[in-house]
């Protein structure tokens, strides 16, 4: 495939985070930048979940888990060994790609919804440890997360820094998701998903290439969340069970997983509905809820193929290239 | 022409006349403070108790004139927001009021993890923070809230754990020992699992044995747990005299009728479920069950000023809930930070602080509120029991003087 007609996928993602990168020129409030803040921690995560569903066809339940394993790795290894944020990135990357390893071999022996219950069933269980675990996870009350975040001497604790380091991970995690997408390795785990027993009789060892998807989307987590430590800089396990994991799903899904602009526009969607819409979150649930159903009938792959495949419908008629990669077919 | 502009400075006159008493009670200085509480979502029952406290106490300020300050006399402005049981919510709400809105002090949240959040924004912006978390004496220490420290702008409304639960353990088994008509020797604690019920149930357990119960065993729930029957299988097996049932209030009025259908102990003991509940919702058992109140009931009490507390702030329009009391872990510390400004002469905020630290303010809760060296209150609970014939009797019970050796 040219890389000419890939890029075609990502340069809007790109254009939009510029965008997004030029909102402090409007003077935002806080409560703004700080909403999306929470937003582009979210869809970091999102992408990696989008390489797990979108690309493998297969659905975590139990992804606010990694984000937890991430998170606390932070703070466990600032607390312990003084490591500061920069370093943290990399080492809690590698320690949820280590535990979605651990939970991705006896995990993806099922498929389908028995790995949900299994990925769900996970969640739960880091939530039960993270809140027994004594001093050491700091229990129930969780941990308080102290260095300070700097860039070439630039203070993260100011928000619109912070925030446009957030802006700038959610780049970084477009373009690995898209650089993934667009490999030889996408195209196995596309493969994957379309006929699992084709794939196999091909030649490429299934489990492993699921177990690797598995461990890349827990690489996306856990960045995401020591992003989420050093933001809120207090976490407690609460933040990590199976409400959080349940609407990551939820963002991925109406979003869509296949496109990349799909996790970006979850993500948002989720975070800022209620907020333009002034919905408490029964009202917020409801909505997601009716969201999600539209979205199963009307759009199943999401959100964003659906308005993609709208607007070609409407205004190019053209037939679809067989050469093009199939997450940009299913947008059109 | 001079028709034209004799009628345009009229009119400009006329219009000037009657804009004057806005423009200059718009010109009138305020404090603005806030309020960052669960009103929707899962802590709504405890979340709605905060705002409709401290608007009472604004209300009451503003009605009297304000806050005078040096030679200024302020009103309170009061800005509340809703964290929909969110933490994302609760930090954003948070910014806005701190770096957007300037208030000078944030009242809430209900929810420890919530707070000590919040209190990474509000303490570097030296904004005075309120919360009536007893977990919060995890940070409260003499260094995190001296000159300098960490906490310093932060306090908590509620008393140390130890005198919270020291006071609860006497109330309760003081007042069902002669309802039960026999020494109570064993107890059995059943709490939910999370962050405050962890905190919580170390220094309850602690207080029991201080008290000479015999507690074989501290049982945890899971949060929303609705289905008891297996925690309380156990807690009967272990044949209780007293079975504990610790926190939060709504989950105990789910507990409670599954216990008494499997009579799991002569005795119960509800902890924050106020006896105005108890009766709104025709509640009955054949044995008697205590209940106790943060701080003060509002169904019943024996506090002299609750009534008059209550009465207002149901008139007010707050619902009466399992637990409205807690809205007077922010309704008198409104006042109390009204009369430390008025004492400091000045809004400076470490001016503020050593006011609270010296000032004894009469409140609803206590004619003596007094934050210590680590920025907590100390106060009494109020327990109250219900025999099986549904009489309530209610007791303030001071808390002890220091901690049990564990």
């Amino acid at each position: 495939m040219p890389v000419s007609n890939s890029l075609r996928s990502l340069l809007p993602v790109l254009i939009l985070l510029v965008l997004f990168a030029l909102v402090p020129l409007l003077s935002p409030s806080n409560r703004f930048l700080s909403l999306a803040i929470s937003a582009g921690i979210n869809v970091i995560a999102l992408y990696g979940l989008s390489v797990l569903f979108g690309q493998t066809g297969i659905l975590s339940m139990g992804h606010a888990a990694l984000v937890g394993i991430g998170a606390y790795t932070a703070a466990i290894v600032a607390r312990d060994f003084n490591v500061g944020f920069w370093l943290s990135i990399p080492l809690a990357g590698i320690m949820a790609a280590i535990v979605a390893a651990l939970i991705g071999v006896p995990s993806l022996r099922v498929s389908g919804h028995h790995f949900v219950i299994m990925t769900f069933a996970f969640g739960q269980l880091l939530s039960i440890i993270l809140t027994n675990g004594g001093d050491y996870t700091g229990a129930a009350s969780g941990l308080d997360v102290q260095q300070p975040v700097a860039l070439f001497g630039l203070s993260m604790d100011v928000l619109t820094h912070y925030y446009l380091m957030v802006v700038s991970f959610v780049a970084l995690s477009a373009i690995a998701s898209w650089a993934i997408i667009n490999s030889r390795y996408g195209r196995t785990l596309r493969a994957i998903r379309e006929n699992e027993k084709l794939a196999a009789s091909l030649g490429i060892n299934v489990g492993r290439h699921k177990i690797g998807a598995f461990v890349v989307s827990g690489i996306f987590a856990g960045v995401s969340g020591v992003l989420l430590a050093y933001f809120l800089r207090h976490i407690s396990p609460s933040q990590f069970a199976s409400f959080p994991s349940i609407y990551l799903a939820l963002m991925v899904m109406i979003g869509g997983a296949r496109l990349l602009l799909g996790p970006l526009a979850g993500g948002i969607l989720v975070a800022f509905l209620p907020e333009l819409l002034n919905l408490d979150p029964v009202q917020s649930r409801i909505l997601y809820g009716v969201c999600l159903i539209a979205v199963i009938l009307l759009l199943p792959n999401g959100l964003i193929a659906g308005i993609v495949a709208g607007w070609y419908r409407f205004f190019d008629r053209r037939p679809v290239q067989p050469n093009e990669p199939a997450v940009e077919r299913e947008g059109k | 022409m001079e028709s034209t502009l004799l009628r345009s400075a009229s009119l400009a006159l006329f219009l000037g006349v009657l804009t004057y008493p806005v423009l200059a009670e718009d010109a009138a200085e305020t404090i603005k403070i806030g309020v960052v509480a669960a009103e929707s979502g899962a802590f709504v029952s405890a979340g709605h108790t905060l705002p409709a406290g401290v608007s009472l106490a604004v209300k009451e300020i503003n009605d009297e004139g304000g806050v005078k300050v040096g030679d200024k006399t302020y009103r309170l402005e009061l800005l509340k927001r809703d964290d929909r049981t969110d933490i994302s919510t609760a930090i954003a709400a948070t910014q806005e009021l701190v770096r957007d809105e300037k208030v000078a002090a944030i009242f809430g949240s209900e929810t420890h993890d919530f707070t000590l959040a919040m209190a990474k924004i509000t303490q570097p912006a030296k904004v005075l923070h309120f919360a009536g978390n007893s977990t919060l004496a995890k940070v409260l220490t003499e260094s995190s809230v001296a000159n300098g420290g960490e906490d310093h702008y932060l306090f908590q409304t509620e008393p140390q754990e130890f005198q919270r639960s020291g006071s609860t353990a006497r109330g309760v088994l003081k007042l069902l020992e002669p309802l039960v008509g026999h020494p109570l020797k064993k107890s059995v604690l059943i709490v939910g699992n999370d962050a405050t019920g962890q905190f919580l149930s170390s220094y309850y357990f602690a207080a029991l044995k201080s008290e000479g119960q015999d507690v074989p065993d501290i049982i945890f729930y899971p949060p929303d747990t609705t289905d008891f029957s297996p925690f309380l299988t156990r807690a009967k097996s272990l044949k209780p005299d007293v079975v504990h049932f610790w926190y939060n209030g709504d989950s105990t009025l789910t507990a409670l009728p599954q216990a008494l259908e499997l009579g799991v102990a002569p005795s119960y003991f509800l902890f924050g479920v106020d006896p105005g509940i108890w009766k709104e919702q025709g509640l009955s058992a054949d044995v008697p069950v205590a209940m106790s109140c943060v701080p003060v009931c509002w169904g019943e009490s024996s506090n002299p000023k609750a009534k008059a507390y209550f009465d207002a702030y149901f008139a007010a329009g707050a619902p009466k809930g399992v637990t409205s009391s807690v809205s007077l872990l922010y309704y008198d510390y409104v006042h109390f930070l009204a009369e430390a400004w008025e004492k400091a002469g000045s809004l400076d905020p470490d001016k503020t602080v050593e006011a609270l630290k010296t000032l004894h303010h009469k409140g609803v809760v206590s004619d003596d509120l007094a934050f210590n060296a680590t920025h907590q209150v100390t106060h009494a609970t109020e327990v109250c029991a219900a025999a099986p014939g549904g009489d309530i009797t209610c007791a303030m019970q001071e808390p002890p003087a220091d901690a049990p050796k564990q």
